[in-house]
């Protein structure tokens, strides 16, 4: 989308406010700052996965910058683009979240989650949050699940995806040795957690080489019915 | 409480010096005018039934509503002054909506009925928010319906405060009505005793014969959620008593 | 970069060709403008600006320092400007970018700190309250088009660990044991990073030291640098607000320098 259609998007937000003529301006409101999340959804865990490196353009502002986000005892959000946007999101789904306990007491379900992030990033469907998201956690009846999301809301539940700047690295790769595309013979059978975490690390591994915002090292985040355990394994810090 | 009446129950939102509000207190009142309507919660569903004063022949009997559909899984049921109520099923349809279309699961009995209740206590004498009322609402509610937690039955009555019941009868033939409530429940009673004993009680304390055209009667349950009896359901149920 | 990925290039593209687009706003052939007004303009770029901002942790504080330059474009245009604001005995921050947006969030939070002293509760900004509140505000008003064209650095200490966090003009904001901005995050942070990795923890010494070092690479390689620095240590015993400090040059070499004579 050219920059100067954002622009008179945002001006289309309040139209007859105060009718007031339309901003022209050159001014960039968003940045990439890089990072890789990738989640897959087993049998009874979910696992999400993060480099920890912050950079804008040749520059890394941070090695120690994780872009999952844990929102419950069995929910992790993966969230990344646009930094400035991510705080912001997380911010405001925490929130909703805390309101959430407290109106229904309970726990927000992932599947919930996942609808009520759709939403989020839909209200902002002409302005929106430049971040890549992905929701894991556990559902209802305690199996994995991993939730993918577009910038303006679309979403569906998949089995495994990679979003962020080194995705289309990783993705196809998971097609091929969890989704067994291009295997001859391929018979489908449960992941197991160990194979998981060692593929994990691998694409990660793999992904720090040829793409300059993934690296530093990968951060874990493994859901099952006992909690979130993390894991960090280090990566190339060039 | 006609006792102490005095001065304070004119305005809706002034103290009286014991402590009471007189317009909250005789908006209850008003419920022990309307028609009867009575719940069960059972383990399997919830039962909601309702007495309809036909006070005319030419009324044609069907148009008067007092179980409503707020959700596919909750129903509900009035006494009172039936005008107001429209105002807090459409909070509730409005609320359950909203749940679903934000998070994309059933909204839970019991927040839909805090969400009504929000609404009970919005009234005020002067420069009321657009869409407040300047008043109680005169109307009880009894909210019935299916969630993760099983079938569940709320009460709310004017003042706001909403409570979880087993058995609960509302409106003019209340007192008698909870009394044989009291007597006829018990923790393992099926749905189906449930609607027979809701149909006795109903025609117990109706002043007019309890018919298939005066009562309206809607069961809540896990397998078909909200479902009104028909004439000949009602009928069939009758002719047992 | 920003939204390519969404749409390609070119956005979704028109609903029918020569047509309106949905959500775009569309003259008619021989209309002027849409609203008939004229384009309402806002501070679209920086004016008097002001470039680097260094900070590091060093063992027990914190150090931050900044040059004394506002640039009017190439124009080394103010030599005194302070670049560094006080906020209390535990929170420095230190501004690049526009100097006059500098000035106004200053005086914002000048304000803000007279305000939470007249209620005499106790409470004080920390430097995470303060770096979450200046991120908010820096996202809200690129959110309405109208940044504050700055980088802020807060500096300070935080129930007695060092603290040091960074936000910018669009509200991107992150914590880390060394912070720069504009030139610095080129030719100084990679310096400081070296150090602070093969020494570990520094020493107040050490850091100053440091500090005065890349200062100096500073003032020798970016432009829009001045050999006139602030520098303020937070430590539990307060701020230490020192400066204008010159550092020693040496131009020895120059004249070998060829070609720029």
């Amino acid at each position: 989308m050219a920059f100067s259609d954002m622009m008179s998007y945002n001006s289309m937000k309040q139209p007859l406010q105060d009718y007031q003529a339309p901003n022209q301006l050159h001014f960039n409101p968003y940045d990439f700052n890089g990072g890789t999340i990738l989640a897959i959804a087993g049998e009874d865990y979910a696992l999400i996965a993060t480099d920890t490196r912050l950079s804008q353009g040749f520059s890394i502002h941070s090695h120690d910058n994780p872009k999952t986000y844990p929102l419950s005892s069995k929910t992790v959000l993966g969230c990344c683009g646009f930094h400035g946007d991510v705080l912001t999101l997380t911010k405001v789904i925490s929130a909703r979240l805390q309101i959430f306990e407290k109106d229904h007491n309970k726990q927000m379900p992932t599947s919930s989650v996942a609808a009520m992030l759709s939403t989020i990033l839909y209200y902002r469907r002409f302005f929106p949050y430049y971040t890549h998201n992905l929701v894991a956690g556990l559902d209802d009846d305690g199996k994995g699940c991993v939730y993918s999301f577009d910038p303006v809301g679309s979403y569906e539940r998949e089995v495994f995806r990679a979003k962020g700047s080194a995705s289309s690295m990783l993705q196809p790769l998971l097609d091929n040795q969890i989704g067994g595309k291009n295997q001859q013979g391929y018979v489908a059978q449960p992941l197991p957690l160990e194979r998981c975490v060692t593929l994990v690390k691998d694409v990660f591994t793999s992904a720090a080489e040829r793409d300059i915002y993934t690296g530093d090292s990968v951060q874990i985040s493994i859901i099952t019915k006992d909690g979130i355990k993390n894991e960090r394994f280090p990566l190339r810090r060039d | 409480m006609f006792l102490t009446r005095s001065e304070y129950d004119r305005g809706v939102n002034t103290f009286s010096p014991e402590g009471r509000l007189f317009q909250v207190e005789y908006a209850i009142e008003a419920i022990k005018l309307g028609s009867t309507a009575i719940g069960i919660q059972t383990s399997e569903g919830v039962v909601l039934a309702v007495e309809k004063r036909v006070t005319s022949p030419l009324i044609e009997a069907g148009s008067i509503e007092k179980i409503m559909e707020v959700d596919k899984h909750i129903a509900c049921a009035m006494s009172g002054l039936i005008a107001d109520s429209k105002t807090l099923i459409d909070r509730a349809r409005v609320e359950a909506q909203n749940h679903w279309f934000t998070y994309n699961e059933k909204m839970n009995v019991e927040s839909v009925t805090q969400a009504v209740s929000n609404l009970a206590l919005q009234f005020g004498d002067d420069d009321p928010d657009p869409g407040a009322m300047s008043r109680p609402f005169g109307v009880a509610l009894l909210f019935a319906g299916i969630d993760e937690k099983g079938p569940r039955l709320f009460h709310m009555d004017p003042s706001g405060t909403f409570l979880q019941y087993d058995g609960k009868a509302i409106g003019s033939g209340s007192e008698g009505a909870q009394q044989a409530l009291q007597e006829a429940f018990h923790k393992s009673m099926t749905l189906k005793e449930a609607c027979k004993t809701a149909l006795t009680i109903l025609k117990q304390v109706m002043e007019e014969k309890l018919n298939a055209t005066n009562v309206e009667m809607c069961t809540v349950t896990p397998q078909n959620l909200f479902r009104m009896f028909t004439k000949d359901e009602l009928e069939a149920i009758i002719k047992d008593i | 970069m920003a939204l390519s990925g969404m749409f390609g290039r070119d956005g979704p593209g028109p609903l029918w060709g020569g047509g309106p687009t949905p959500g775009l706003f569309y003259n008619f052939p021989g209309s002027r403008n849409t609203s008939g007004m004229e384009a309402k303009q806002v501070t679209q770029s920086p004016v008097v600006t002001g470039s680097s901002v260094l900070g590091l942790q060093f063992k027990g504080g914190v150090i931050i320092a900044a040059d004394m330059l506002g640039s009017y474009g190439s124009l080394a245009r103010y030599r005194n400007c302070p670049r560094l604001l006080k906020v209390n005995d535990t929170t420095v921050i230190g501004a690049a970018g526009d100097y006059a947006d500098f000035q106004h969030l200053s005086s914002a939070i000048e304000q803000r700190v007279i305000d939470e002293e007249c209620m005499n509760d106790g409470f004080a900004y920390t430097p995470t309250s303060l770096h979450c509140w200046l991120t908010r505000v820096l996202y809200n008003r690129r959110c309405q088009f109208n940044p504050f064209w700055n980088t802020y650095i807060v500096a300070g200490l935080e129930n007695d660990q060092p603290y040091l966090g960074y936000v910018d003009k669009i509200g991107m904001a992150y914590e880390a044991p060394s912070l720069a901005c504009g030139f610095g995050a080129y030719l100084a942070l990679p310096i400081i990073r070296d150090t602070m990795d093969k020494k570990g923890e520094l020493t107040k010494e050490e850091a100053v030291d440091l500090i005065d070092r890349c200062m100096k690479l500073l003032y020798y390689r970016d432009a829009r640098s001045l050999n006139k620095y602030q520098l303020a240590i937070i430590t539990k015993d307060g701020v230490d607000l020192r400066g204008p400090i010159v550092s020693e040059t040496n131009w020895e070499i120059a004249h070998m320098i060829k070609g720029y004579e």
